[in-house]
């Protein structure tokens, strides 16, 4: 009979033990597959997984992406109900490969995961966030899980169980890695932000950038935009779009200034507490998805905005 | 350089209707060369120009991917000639099929030293077909990547990943899925489009490149539903500028915020 294991598997640790966790909640049995130092199997064992399949280390000339073979054969061998894979570039590329050599298809950045073994539902945004399509795989789910789709179990120091060390299987081909270069920092994580002030296309010029800098401040909030201020206009790095392919707030209060709300942008500030709208077309679409809004001229409402909360200081 | 870009035909998601039941209809909805696949044909036409060599064009889909503006708007951005595989069987085909057809497709083309994908389509963005296409296809496959650099007999290129950029040395034949900022595609010219209606087009349907594996898809669609709608206030602050923001601010307070 085959296996009602779910499976996880990601190079990021922190995504791991996620994914351990979302494969305990669906089925109660999770394995995970582990590329790195050794010490990452027990890691994964305290984060929750009942069994362990050590590939091996990675180094210069070993890439994770070269495990690719490993860990078709495995998967192959073994039969798992289903595999998790952590939603990075990383993950997609052994995803993508993976699911060439299996046979079928990955679902990616799935938001969602219900159902039984043999009969597993995944649901996972389409059209720029203006869909929610759920799928159901023939056989093996094979999907990738992004960030914050599962809470981590508390880590249980000790918790012991099965690690299995995988024989290599030697890759057809490998890429040679020249040089690895950090990316510059990135400036802002909205993700974590308490509080966006969020511009859109109603900004007239660049310079008025300063207006939302100073409202920004005044409410210790993180600058956000919409799409087209960091892709086509690039007044602000492309890290401060929210939106489907961009960022997703949790954040207390978020005001979107100027912002029409296409669904694309909106998408990424549901999980906001409180929503705020300053627009002066009285139906953009955003105030349908505020819980205030002020009709009116921006270069109007936001300097009163900001002699008002002045003055409450 | 001999090149494959890959795209996909998709319909505008600015131009989806949501009716009451939450069901969506395309019915309206224009259809445009996915925006990610513009930057893989217009970095296998910036490859061409700079080593030489040939461009071809290769998408798979339902009759729209046919149609003539369409074949026009492909060819006006560079491509020499086109390929395309044409079946309405195809409007929902997985990522699986996807790429199975592609492989199908480029092996009866002939010999091909890179084919280039975008980073995902621009209706599902699923970001993996190029992968698979790789895969199939035997060929060293590699995503994210944000600069090629032709070298002899290989490529040299930047991958961009979340936190490093790693230089990677591709052996040729390879299949590359390219960033969305790899570079800024132009816009065709009068002179481009004049021309695009005289490019060869070869069309094939699915009897002339029957996919290794048959027809049949590796998973179910069950909904494909708008997003439900987030419960929120909608209120209007009433009043003049600076009546409305104190108010808001009473709001704001009250509902421990600022």
């Amino acid at each position: 009979m085959a296996d009602q294991t779910i499976w996880a598997f990601s190079e990021k640790p922190a995504l791991l033990a996620e994914l351990i966790a979302g494969a305990r909640q669906l089925s109660g049995a999770a394995a995970a597959v582990v590329v790195g130092p050794r010490a990452l199997c027990e890691q994964a064992l305290a984060a929750g997984a009942d069994r362990v399949y050590w590939l091996g280390e990675t180094s210069d000339s070993r890439l994770v992406e070269d495990y690719v073979p490993t860990l078709a054969a495995l998967v192959t061998e073994q039969q798992p109900a289903a595999l998790l894979i952590g939603a990075t570039k990383r993950g997609k590329a052994v995803a993508g490969r993976l699911a060439a050599r299996l046979g079928t298809s990955t679902i990616t950045d799935v938001k969602r995961l219900s159902g039984e073994p043999g009969s597993y539902q995944a649901e996972h945004l389409i059209f720029g966030g203006g869909a929610v399509r759920t799928e159901q795989p023939h056989g093996l789910l094979l999907c990738t899980v992004g960030q914050a789709a599962f809470e981590p179990l508390p880590p249980e120091p000790g918790r012991t169980g099965p690690v299995v060390e995988v024989p290599f299987v030697a890759p057809p081909w490998q890429l040679q890695l020249r040089e690895r270069k950090e990316k510059p920092p990135v400036s802002v994580n909205l993700a974590a932000a308490k509080r966006v002030v969020c511009p859109g296309r109603g900004l007239a010029k660049e310079e008025d950038l300063a207006l939302m800098r100073e409202l920004a401040q005044l409410l210790e909030a993180e600058i956000g935009c919409t799409r087209p201020l960091a892709e086509g206009l690039n007044w602000l790095p492309r890290e401060r779009y929210i939106g489907v392919s961009g960022a997703n707030l949790k954040a207390d209060l978020y005001i979107g200034i100027g912002v029409s709300g296409q669904v694309q942008h909106t998408v990424g500030i549901s999980e906001a507490h409180v929503v705020v709208a300053i627009n002066k077309d009285k139906t953009a679409a955003i105030f349908q998805q505020a819980d205030y809004g002020i009709v009116g001229d921006l270069y109007t409402v936001v300097p009163a905005l900001i002699k008002a909360l002045q003055a409450r200081k | 350089m001999n090149i494959v870009v890959c795209y996909k035909l998709t319909p505008d998601a600015e131009d989806i209707e949501v009716k009451p039941n939450r069901t969506i209809s395309l019915e309206k909805a224009e259809w445009n060369i996915g925006e990610y696949d513009l930057m893989a044909i217009e970095a296998g036409v910036q490859l061409v120009e700079a080593v030489g060599g040939q461009v071809s064009a290769l998408s798979v889909g339902p009759h729209q991917t046919a149609a003539s503006k369409a074949k026009k708007d492909v060819l006006s951005r560079g491509p020499d000639d086109l390929y395309l595989v044409i079946d309405d069987a195809l409007a929902n085909a997985d990522t699986h099929l996807t790429a199975r057809l592609l492989a199908t497709a480029i092996r009866k083309r002939g010999p091909f030293d890179l084919v280039l994908c975008g980073e995902g389509s621009s209706d599902l963005y699923f970001q993996q077909v190029g992968l698979q296409l790789g895969e199939l296809l035997g060929v060293p496959v590699i995503n994210a990547v944000s600069r090629i650099m032709p070298a002899d007999g290989k490529v040299i290129v930047e991958r961009s990943l979340e936190n490093e950029v790693e230089v990677l040395e591709v052996p040729l034949p390879a299949v590359l899925a390219v960033t969305a900022d790899i570079n800024q595609p132009r816009l065709p010219t009068m002179k481009e489009i004049l021309k695009a209606g005289k490019k060869p087009v070869t069309e094939w349907t699915l009897a002339d490149v029957p996919p290794a594996g048959g027809l049949q898809e590796s998973v179910t669609v069950l909904s494909t539903l708008a997003p439900k709608q987030v419960e929120r206030k909608q209120i209007i602050v009433p009043g003049n500028p600076d009546e409305a923001v104190q108010t808001l601010i009473g709001y704001l307070s009250k509902e421990g915020v600022l």
